[in-house]
């Protein structure tokens, strides 16, 4: 906008280096001039402050970078043709019009606005062409890729959900997340998600949920409606509080076909909460479940298996040298049985080679005895009357020996001294006494003649002594 | 039979705790794989079980930890809950 350049005359007295002083009436006069006969222009923004008084409108027009204060006469907005009760607080218009200044008076103050002389609900075509340009301008600065490069988990404990209290799109998420088998934490921070108030209260309840150490993801969600209805998600300051916060947010805003700006920035877009309820948790439960016993599973049959095969390895292994052993003991037992097969047939040879030598050596000393047996026949019967001979000799001095020895034995028999007339003292029992000591010593004897025997006793005298001849 | 000797793609037994659900799930499958390749040896296979034993007991806790029952609560309850903790606890 060039600067004005209002010429007032001459003026009355030399300044240090600007022009006047001019009568601030005039001047006020021609800057309202000057501000009308700047170019007209149409702005589009978001209504705030409607007021009235009998013969204007009075509004602001804002969005997140500025505002414009605007005027509006009563007559021209009924030629807008506007429903009744449309220009009101939070919806986007278009206005046409120019710069305008109420230059006041003696009591009245003055005034700068936007003098709208048209007016319109913004359309999807300048909403979109809005988008477009802080689409592009964000995506310049690299906000679109900060919540792309955050860590997603796949199986969050807590997740923070930023909606409306009571809406459809809550019942959707609890759906969704009741599909995937999860039993969580939920933490909601209910925000309004339509109005000129909902972007700031939507980006303070994604602030405080992203202060909670132990949120892991938060989903923003709403149901469909018009660009106008999601306009609070496109909001400039939203998105830039969302591509710079700590947690990845997911956003389900609107239906398919309905692309705002929050999508753009966030880490995932969805169509639907029950696809944003999917994407928080990455992880189906319950299918998790069953894979990790399976996985239990395969881990025990892979160590059983290992171990089964080496057992079996092992035990082939023991039973190796059992079946070395086996082996050389029926080699051992076959050579046995051939040694003694060999043998036997050996010893039967040789049997056989002795029964023939014993058979050469028997015939032999069966022809030496029977010579010997010749020879001795006829040694014999030259030798027989030689000891016949010598047999009668024998016997005949043998006879006159026994004679002699007879006569001898006589002499000597105590039988024959009797005879002569001796007794011999005996005991009753027939024993010979042989002394008077023994005779003293036995009381009672017997003396025996040759033709009967006589019982005695001795006669003790002890003046005599022991012993003595006495008779009864 | 034939036992394996270790091959040389010997996969190395890891101490510690996983970082993530997503992580140890990947290391199982890498375990599993391994077992199932018949190639690793009796050492190796008993480490491997017992770190793939620890990796299902941690899978098995962050399921249990998200299988007790949804639990709902609203961010300002929990923002003074944990003011009148603070309170308290001062």
């Amino acid at each position: 906008m060039d600067q004005p350049q209002i010429s007032f005359g001459t003026p009355a007295r030399p300044g240090p280096d600007l022009p006047g002083p001019f009568a601030v009436g005039r001047y006020a006069n021609k800057l309202q001039g000057w501000m009308r006969e700047r170019p007209r222009v149409l702005l589009i923004g978001e209504v705030t402050g409607v007021r009235r008084s009998k013969a204007q409108a009075y509004f602001e027009l804002r969005d997140g970078e500025g505002a414009v204060p605007c005027a509006m006469w009563l007559n021209d907005l009924e030629r807008a043709g506007l429903p009744d009760g449309a220009l009101r607080d939070g919806v986007e218009v278009v206005i046409a019009g120019g710069l305008d200044y109420y230059p006041g008076g003696g009591a009245a103050s003055p005034g700068f606005n936007f003098r709208a002389t048209h007016v319109r609900l913004a359309g999807e075509g300048d909403l979109m062409a809005r988008l477009e340009a802080l689409r592009t301008q964000l995506r310049a600065e690299g906000l679109f890729e900060l919540q792309k490069q955050l860590a997603r988990p796949v199986l969050p404990k807590t997740i923070g959900v930023v909606t409306a209290e009571g809406g459809a799109a809550r019942r959707d998420l609890l759906a969704g997340l009741g599909r995937r088998g999860w039993g969580g934490t939920l933490v909601w921070a209910f925000a309004p998600v339509q109005d000129r108030h909902a972007a700031p209260k939507i980006a303070r309840a994604l602030q405080d949920l992203a202060a909670r150490p132990e949120i892991e993801a938060i989903v923003v969600t709403r149901g469909g409606g018009s660009l106008a209805d999601l306009w609070a998600f496109c909001d400039e300051t939203l998105c830039r509080t969302v591509a710079m916060l700590r947690v990845p947010v997911i956003s389900a805003v609107g239906h398919e076909r309905d692309s705002t700006l929050i999508d753009d920035v966030a880490a995932i877009c969805c169509s639907t909460p029950t696809h944003a309820a999917e994407a928080a948790v990455p992880l189906d439960c319950g299918a998790a479940r069953a894979e990790v016993r399976r996985m239990a599973g395969a881990l025990r049959r892979g160590a059983d298996g290992a171990i089964a095969a080496r057992a079996r390895h092992l035990g082939a292994l023991a039973r190796g040298p059992a079946r070395a052993l086996q082996r050389q003991r029926t080699i051992l037992n076959q050579k046995t049985r051939e040694i003694r097969a060999a043998s036997e047939r050996g010893i039967a040879e040789r049997s056989a080679s002795q029964r023939r030598i014993a058979g050469l050596v028997l015939e032999r000393a069966r022809r030496r005895a029977l010579g010997q047996v010749e020879r001795a026949t006829e040694e014999g019967r030259r030798s027989g009357a030689t000891l016949d001979t010598a047999a009668e000799r024998a016997v005949s001095q043998r006879r006159e020996a026994l004679r002699n020895a007879a006569v001898a034995l006589r002499a000597h028999d105590p039988e024959r001294t009797l005879e002569r007339g001796y007794a011999l003292a005996e005991t009753p029992d027939g024993e010979p006494l042989t002394g008077a000591a023994a005779v003293a010593a036995a009381e009672r004897f017997s003396l025996r003649f040759a033709d009967g025997r006589v019982d005695a006793r001795t006669d003790e005298d002890p003046e005599s002594g022991t012993g003595g001849d006495h008779r009864d | 039979m034939k036992i394996p000797s270790p091959g040389p793609e010997e996969i190395t037994v890891t101490d510690g705790s996983p970082a993530s659900y997503e992580s140890a799930v990947e290391r199982l499958e890498e375990i599993i794989d391994r077992l199932d390749s018949g190639q690793a040896g009796l050492r190796e296979t008993l480490d491997l079980c017992k770190e793939g034993k620890g990796l299902v007991d941690y899978c098995a806790g962050e399921l249990d930890a998200v299988g007790e029952g949804l639990k709902e609560l609203r961010l300002d309850d929990l923002a003074a809950k944990l003011d009148s903790s603070a309170g308290a606890g001062g």
